[in-house]
């Protein structure tokens, strides 16, 4: 059914002008009185402590890194210390505004922010709330760690859990919120609503984006907030999630009750520098941050620039965006101007800024002037203010004097586990969705695609053994469908988006039929923005959630590199396995388009640790891969191969298996049986090696083949049990053969086999240079003739058989001539 | 006079179709370049219009059913 937006010439092209509504800025006027009347004193005193409080515990990181000591402890901090001393109304003021389950993600320079945060979800919460968090949190181990160590501190217990899991993350101790996988830069703890921090600049704004999708998706009243630096808006994928959170179809084509926007607000800290790059009038060309908001949206994104060195101010402000947000009118824009004036980090010698600019911000140092105004407005004396400066510093002393001990807080054991680290990329769960979705539009049975599926031959082969046409046996392109249309129907935490995702069917014709199943809110055609569609899907996933998201191409995995490489890869193993991540990947490997539409890119993403990477080759493989990556807990990365979409079944003898079908990651397939080589095959290499094969028989050579189809993880065993027997390996891929993953296949499986080894290993993969145009597509891709070169060539070269293929060129020399 | 509706030539590499839907059933008035009847390959759904005004006189191949380029799918009088 095509959509409902109709576009009619006469109104396209009717004179009209874009009008803008003014962007306020620094409106907020200050009213001491009406303060006391909405916060209460209680309540502004502790604004004041917060600060104190975020104060000391930044300037006790950089007494550490600058002097190597701090009020008579000595440590040795080696790690990063984006600190914020002056930014700490900005992260005070925000966290005022919001409940505890409300979320904020941050940047590189969120220590405050995050401290900010559990500070006030800790005085909001009872005290059964909050030990049932202090217990739960590693099986109480930070919580006794306290107990024994330091106690309140003078504070409170809860305060001190939270000092003390950020300083032992910081200097990444088993003792830290995530076991110090993540340090300075990626702290979090969710029970605070203290969310990721980023170490990426901008990286937070897409998962952000995630999160509030989930939240909108599950009718949570939480509101995400995106804590991000002025720098980061010249960060393409800020500008993607900015779009993506005010895509018109929330409005205009998702149902009730979710024709909403993600509730989510970028709160810009403007500090007026990026490292030493000035935003303002150097880097950027917005003048001012706010600016931003109107280009991306009619609501301008209801921008508002506000001073960021006044609490009262911000919270007002993130008070009254939290309201649009709530009612799904976001997404909003804060930039909310204050002064760092400590470094960008502490090898930072200033020199981008003069004495004389720092000297008059630190004469509006926001602490001071608050706490000014306070006893100024009788909330507070100037001695009780004193005093609790002072009780501030005595309790970041005694969680830094227990937390740089490593006798009582010592970092992880990685030398009784050497791979403990390791242990921690995977989690291995398997969720099978049970239940039925209650959202669904029809009855999948009453699907003309499903039906036209069910119509067909479940094996590739007749009755009496002919090939069928892809138009009467299943697919590998509807072995997927159906194991993708299986976890959407069952699983209504599973959403699937990408470009062309719904009307179009896929770009590839996987999704046909599902917009007429699936509502909306869980099949949505995405902007065409790589980087926010992985982004976006991390975030919707480490919120609760599930995603199947979509590149059409493999080759646009550039596009989304930070994501599927730094966040996507890494957020588990960074939590130290507190957070899940079941994320399922798809990205077509093409073929005809030319060099940037045609690349087999599995050896990129193999290369980085934390994806699983699949790549079937068969459509009973495809189901089955496909449907253990869906009820997986772990992100995983689908090749698929546009080659082999029409692919019939030919291996298994029933056919694409019918219903729930689930195949092990990490078990390699035999596909021929053979004495003299092997051939290992990863994905579409799989046909021109059977090929090959069936040649080589005419020549008296028997090669068995080994298709890959997981290449993380990989199966060694079946591989290196092959070898043994065959004594040669052959391994043919398309990607390119400089740094391809079958060349650590190749060497790993030297070691492991080499006393049988009769040959050296040969990797044959696509030649080191561009994918030419479908003509000459088959002088890059193997072909038959190239695997039998290769293999009469190298390893028989006794049969004296002529070349066919054009790969007969000398290694040394091209690796010289730099192809 | 007797109109055939052909299944087109679908590219290169497509022999064969599946009728997905007729939009039209026999005896309905259709008029030139209205959709009469949905095909899809391995690749892609095709709406195929009615090559001339009359009336649908004949279905010859059902929704659900295979059918190869040229074939002819249905008769318009
Ligand atoms: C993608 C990326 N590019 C560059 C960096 C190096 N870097 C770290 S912080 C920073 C400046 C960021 O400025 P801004 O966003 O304004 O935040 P601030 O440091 O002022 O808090 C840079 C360039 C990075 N971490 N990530």
């Amino acid at each position: 059914m095509p959509k409902q937006i109709p576009i009619d010439p006469g109104q396209t092209y009717a004179a009209d002008t874009v009008r803008f509504a003014d962007i306020p800025v620094h409106a907020y006027r200050s009213d001491l009185a009406g303060e006391r009347d909405r916060w209460g004193d209680d309540r502004l005193r502790r604004a004041l402590r917060d600060m104190m409080i975020v104060r000391e515990f930044e300037s006790m990181l950089h007494a550490f890194k600058s002097t190597g000591a701090y009020r008579g402890i000595e440590y040795v901090y080696k790690g990063p210390a984006h600190l914020s001393v002056g930014q700490e109304a900005a992260a005070v003021g925000s966290a005022m505004a919001l409940a505890p389950h409300d979320q904020i993600f941050g940047s590189h320079r969120s220590h405050g922010e995050m401290i900010a945060k559990g500070l006030a979800a800790i005085a909001a919460m009872d005290a059964g709330a909050l030990a049932a968090i202090t217990g739960k949190h590693d099986d109480g181990r930070l919580a006794r760690f306290v107990a024994d160590h330091i106690g309140d501190a003078g504070g409170s217990a809860g305060e001190a859990f939270l000092l003390t899991g950020v300083l032992a993350e910081i200097f990444m101790r088993d003792a830290g919120f995530n076991r110090g996988m993540g340090g300075s830069m990626h702290a979090f703890f969710t029970p605070f609503g203290a969310y990721p921090n980023n170490a990426i600049v901008g990286g937070s704004s897409g998962i952000a984006v995630g999160a509030a999708l989930r939240a909108q998706l599950t009718g949570s009243d939480a509101v995400v907030l995106a804590n991000l630096g002025d720098g980061s808006t010249g960060c393409g994928l800020i500008w993607e999630s900015m779009n993506f959170a005010g895509m018109g179809q929330f409005r205009t084509l998702w149902q009730p009750p979710f024709d909403r926007h993600p509730p989510v607000l970028f709160c810009f800290t403007n500090n007026f520098y990026a490292m030493g790059g000035q935003t303002r009038g150097e880097t950027m060309a917005w003048d001012r941050l706010s600016r931003i908001g109107a280009g991306v949206g009619p609501a301008q994104l209801h921008a508002e620039t506000v001073d960021g060195s006044n609490p009262l101010a911000v919270a007002d402000a993130v008070g009254r965006k939290t309201r649009i947000l709530r009612a799904g009118e976001g997404p909003a824009l804060l930039d909310i101007e204050c002064y760092r004036y400590s470094g960008h980090s502490t090898t930072d010698t200033n020199a981008y800024r003069s004495r004389d600019e720092m000297k008059a911000w630190q004469a509006h140092d926001p602490i001071a002037r608050f706490r000014a105004r306070l006893v100024e407005g009788g909330v507070i004396t100037a001695e009780e203010a004193a005093a609790l400066e002072e009780a501030v510093g005595a309790q970041i002393e005694a969680v830094t004097r227990a937390v740089v001990d490593r006798q009582k807080a010592p970092a992880i054991d990685i030398k009784s586990n050497p791979a403990i680290i390791g242990e921690m990329t995977f989690n291995g769960e398997t969720v099978a969705p049970t239940g039925r979705a209650g959202d669904l539009l029809i009855d999948p049975a009453d699907s003309k695609a499903m039906q036209s599926i069910a119509r067909k031959s479940r094996s590739g082969f007749d009755a009496e053994g002919g090939l069928l046409s892809p138009m009467r046996a299943v697919t590998l392109r509807d072995a997927l469908s159906e194991a993708i249309l299986h976890h959407l129907v069952h699983d209504e935490s599973l959403i699937a988006y990408g470009e062309e995702c719904r009307d179009w069917g896929g770009a590839f014709g996987v999704h046909r039929g599902f917009a007429d199943i699936i509502p909306y809110h869980r099949l949505f055609n995405s902007p065409i923005s790589e980087a926010a569609i992985v982004s976006t899907a991390v975030g919707y996933a480490l919120a609760g959630g599930r995603a199947l998201v979509e590149l059409m191409y493999a080759d646009f995995i550039g596009r989304a590199g930070d994501e599927i490489f730094n966040q996507l890869a890494k957020w588990q193993a960074m939590s130290a396995g507190e957070l899940r991540l079941p994320v399922v990947l798809r990205a077509s490997v093409g073929s005809k388009y030319g060099a940037q539409h045609s690349q087999d890119w599995s050896s990129l993403v193999t290369h980085v640790p934390g994806l699983r990477v699949i790549y079937p080759a068969t459509p009973a493989d495809a189901k089955g891969l496909m449907m253990t990556a869906l009820a997986g807990n772990d992100p995983t990365m689908v090749f698929e191969s546009q080659r082999l979409y029409d692919r019939v079944e030919t291996f298994e003898a029933g056919g694409v298996p019918e219903g729930v079908h689930g195949l092990e990651f990490g078990t390699a397939a035999l596909r021929r049986a053979g004495d003299d080589v092997t051939i290992l095959t990863i994905g579409p290499s799989l046909y021109p090696a059977l090929d090959a094969a069936d040649e080589l028989s005419s020549h008296g050579l028997e090669a068995e083949i080994i298709d890959a189809r997981t290449l993380v993880p990989f199966d060694y065993a079946t591989l290196v049990g092959s070898v043994k027997k065959t004594g040669r390996l052959i391994i043919v891929s398309e990607a390119v053969e400089r740094g391809s993953f079958a060349n650590t296949i190749a060497a790993n499986v030297t070691r492991l086999a080499f006393a049988d080894m009769k040959a050296a290993p040969v990797v044959l993969g696509a030649p080191n240079w561009i994918a030419p145009g479908a003509d000459m597509e088959d002088s890059y891709a193997p072909q038959p003739h190239d695997i039998c070169d290769a293999i009469l060539g190298d390893f028989f070269a006794e049969k004296r058989v002529n070349r066919r293929g054009l790969r007969d060129w000398d290694i040394i020399d091209m690796a010289k001539r730099g192809i | 006079m007797a109109t055939e509706i052909l299944v087109p030539q679908l590219g290169n590499e497509v022999t064969e179709a599946e009728i997905t839907e007729w939009v039209a059933g026999v005896g309905d008035e259709v008029s030139s370049g209205e959709v009469v009847v949905v095909i899809s390959t391995t690749k892609a759904a095709l709406e195929i219009e009615a090559p001339t005004d009359g009336t649908l006189s004949e279905i010859r191949v059902d929704e659900g059913e295979l059918t190869e380029v040229g074939a002819v799918l249905g008769v318009i009088e």
